[in-house]
């Protein structure tokens, strides 16, 4: 490239004298890339940030400072650490990093935004987090599509989105434009204890019909077949119902997700809603689950009172000081129902604990760099050390033993393939979500019938359709 | 000479008059504000949307929902919660005819005031938790399996659960407020009404009623305000705002925080607040009106 035209251009951009189309027409002219031409047109950035090369393909200023904020939740944050020190603060090491990791993220950083001071790269996650869905609708995050297009860190021969598991970043997606990117590979589904079903001669069922005599030996052996927490039923409703319904039909849980009329009402909602009928109309949910919290009735199914719970890939780990010995925790998909589309192996999965870089931070490519560091195999195979927790970057945790959970949670993401999906219906509206929730909740104690479920879920889905202060968002198959 | 008075006055009365304008009325003032738009709380950016979230709020149902339960704790709250203090107060005070071991009830009902209201919360949440907790087991070992159930999410017991445990936690104070009354009437009254024939239900009746009347209203107004706000025992014994036991005995204070910090409608949430700030005090003029009577001096 031209360094003198490059310079000139830079000086006509910042001395407001040409349109900013002008100055898009000659960068493109001069070859430049998407990131600096952005940068070009923000007229703020100083000559270095074009400096763009295979070692820096982001064009980072390896002088500017960077501000890092994580929340410090289940997984810690010592895997961030590992960035600052190993990796970010060793290929940048002029940068100054300022690091905090936190709790309650949406408090803390609320007046930061407010105030058009944010970090340059958040782990916005846990509890209190700041709603994704509102930063996006207001403009305060950055595009990440030149992330996504630069050379992975240390997969050779990819592109940073090549190396991420499928599928993974489909989340992170707000109407075509990444936002946001997931870190932790969560797999969601039935959990039981393998020693258990191998002494009792029992084989996890693949069916539900296999499923449903199943749990009635099981009750008759004086073990409740099932428990989960009545106190927070989105586990139910997420890891179970979803997973089963979008087994059965893919396009049934699209049509919730797009707030399709009568999406609800559609037959395969019944049918689910039914098989779930079953559980609770048959007694095989251990007595006293509705009012549980998630780690009473995790206890519960830890001390041998009930068979099968269904949770997520951090139960490991939550549970850990709780786990009695010989006790062999693994993970299945649901069992499948008489006409399903997608087969047994499909597995309810998605990434989580997502990252954001604010577009009003003063370091956006040093918070685009930085998370390009932690999605790397080395970042990757750090964090599954670290935590016993799958990460997205494919290959990092090959040859890791940890155990049996997180054997079977690799298994299952395995034997599923592609067949993986999340319905995205409880980010996009929460109030959609805490309908569905609490009408699984009334449904599964029986003061609601299915079709009292259907109506009133329905009923929510259309007063979010018609309010038109909540953003829509869309999504295929 | 008044200019002197002044002088003296204003250095005085300045600091407290900043504190409270910066602390006090200008929040209120911003709250009003933020209530007249769309604000989500992300950004700087608030839109200014005039009275719309007070007309949504109007065609609420979930708001009116949890505003109807506001309603209900307001009859039973002050109702019951008085009638236990004034029953105790009376058992351990009146007019010298207290019963045995007085002394030391008034300091045991007085125990749970002393806890932080988020401790009681807790730990009652532990009474009712349905496998090993107390009241259940305790249900269990009289023989009333029948009753056991799960108190926190079950919608016809969770919000009188947690009623309960406001009544056992606020119950010694007002006792406390009672008996502070009662002693100060002169137990020659008593003495001249026994003389006259009357029972013990009478002379509470004509003689303490009359002379602490200004005490019950007092806490009637205290225990309305509470029963219009309601949010920390809610949301600590049910063990989280969005948790089913919360969603089932969601009160109207608990809805503007769920509509602030769980769904960003902070705009819709103010509004809420000043709703519940103008409730608030016109239920209080209407009880002062309603309760005036003639004080007598003694």
């Amino acid at each position: 490239m031209d360094e003198a035209r490059i310079h000139g251009l830079i000086d006509d951009a910042r001395s407001g004298c040409y349109s900013r189309r002008e100055i898009l027409k000659r960068g493109a002219a001069l070859g430049l890339s998407a990131p600096a031409m952005a940068a070009l047109v923000m007229g703020v950035v100083p000559v270095k940030a074009l400096a763009q090369g295979a070692e820096n393909p982001l064009g980072v200023d390896p002088a500017a400072p960077l501000d890092v904020v994580i929340f410090k939740g289940g997984f810690g944050d010592e895997y961030a650490i590992n960035v600052n020190e190993n990796l970010y603060g060793k290929l940048y090491p002029n940068a100054k990093i300022t690091y905090a990791g936190i709790q309650r993220l949406g408090e803390q950083l609320q007046p930061r935004f407010v105030a058009g001071e944010p970090p340059d790269v958040i782990d916005n996650s846990g509890a209190g987090n700041l709603d994704n869905a509102s930063l996006v609708a207001e403009g305060q995050l950055a595009d990440l599509a030149d992330l996504m297009a630069a050379p992975a860190y240390d997969t050779e021969g990819k592109t940073f989105a090549e190396s991420l598991a499928p599928g993974s970043q489909d989340t992170g997606v707000y109407n075509g434009t990444q936002y946001l990117l997931n870190w932790a590979l969560t797999v969601y589904g039935v959990w039981y204890n393998d020693a258990f079903m191998k002494e009792r001669g029992y084989t996890y069922p693949k069916t539900w019909d296999e499923m449903m005599t199943l749990s009635e030996e099981i009750k008759g052996s004086g073990v409740a077949p099932w428990v989960t927490t009545g106190v927070h039923p989105q586990y139910v409703r997420q890891f179970v119902f979803d997973q089963m319904l979008w087994k059965h039909d893919p396009q049934a849980l699209v049509n919730i997700d797009n707030l399709e009329a009568d999406a609800w009402k559609a037959p395969a909602v019944a049918d689910v809603l039914e098989a779930l009928y079953m559980l609770t109309d048959k007694g095989y949910f251990l007595q006293g689950w509705e009012g549980l919290d998630h780690t009473q009735s995790q206890n519960e199914w830890l001390q041998g009172k009930a068979v099968f719970i269904p949770v997520g890939t951090w139960l490991e780990n939550e549970m850990k000081g709780s786990i009695p010995p010989g006790f062999e925790m693994v993970v299945a998909p649901t069992p499948s129902l008489p006409g399903d589309k997608i087969p047994f192996e499909g597995i309810l999965a998605s990434a989580g604990e997502p990252f954001i870089v604010p577009a009003q931070g003063k370091n956006v490519q040093g918070g685009k760099e930085w998370l390009r560091l932690l999605f790397s195999k080395e970042g990757g195979r750090f964090f599954s050390e670290n935590t016993k927790s799958l990460s997205v970057v494919q290959g990092s945790a090959e040859g890791l033993e940890l155990g049996t959970a997180f054997a079977s949670a690799q298994a299952a993401l395995q034997a599923a393939g592609e067949n993986t999906f999340i319905g995205r219906y409880q980010d996009w509206y929460k109030d959609l979500a805490d309908e569905a929730k609490a009408q699984m909740a009334s449904m599964l104690q029986k003061q609601a019938s299915i079709e009292e479920f259907q109506d009133a879920v329905q009923e929510m889905a259309d007063t979010v359709k018609d309010d038109e202060s909540i953003p829509k968002y869309q999504r295929e198959l | 000479m008044h200019h002197h008075k002044y002088r003296l006055i204003i250095p005085f009365l300045l600091p407290a008059a900043l504190l409270y304008g910066v602390f006090v009325v200008w929040p209120y003032a911003q709250a009003i504000y933020v209530s007249l738009t769309s604000w989500r709380g992300v950004s700087a950016n608030r839109p200014f949307v005039g009275l719309d979230n007070y007309q949504r709020l109007w065609e609420d149902d979930r708001f009116l929902e949890a505003l109807s339960r506001n309603g209900q704790l307001l009859i039973v709250l002050p109702l019951v919660t008085i009638a236990i203090a004034l029953t105790f107060a009376a058992l351990f005070t009146q007019g010298g005819q207290a019963i045995r071991g007085a002394a030391f009830y008034r300091i045991v009902f007085f125990f749970p005031q002393i806890i932080p209201a988020v401790i009681v919360g807790i730990l009652w949440s532990y009474v009712y938790t349905p496998n090993i907790g107390l009241l259940n087991g305790i249900l269990g070992g009289v023989g009333l399996d029948g009753l056991k159930r799960s108190w926190l999410t079950d919608p016809t017991t969770v919000l009188w659960a947690i009623v309960a445990v406001a009544i056992w936690s606020s119950v010694g104070f007002y006792m406390v407020i009672f008996i502070a009354s009662m002693q100060s009437i002169p137990t020659s009254f008593y003495e001249a009404a026994v003389l006259d024939g009357a029972t013990r239900w009478s002379s509470f009746k004509d003689i303490t009623l009359p002379l602490i009347w200004e005490s019950i209203r007092t806490s009637v107004i205290y225990l309305a305000i509470a029963a219009l706000d309601f949010f920390i025992l809610v949301i600590v014994v049910s063990g989280g705002s969005t948790t089913m036991g919360a969603t089932r005995a969601e009160v109207a204070a608990l809805y503007l925080y769920n509509q602030a910090f769980d769904k960003n409608r902070w705009g819709y949430a103010s509004a809420i607040g000043v709703v519940l700030l103008l409730l608030t005090l016109l239920l209080s003029v209407i009880i002062m009106r309603a309760t005036r009577r003639e004080t007598y001096q003694f």
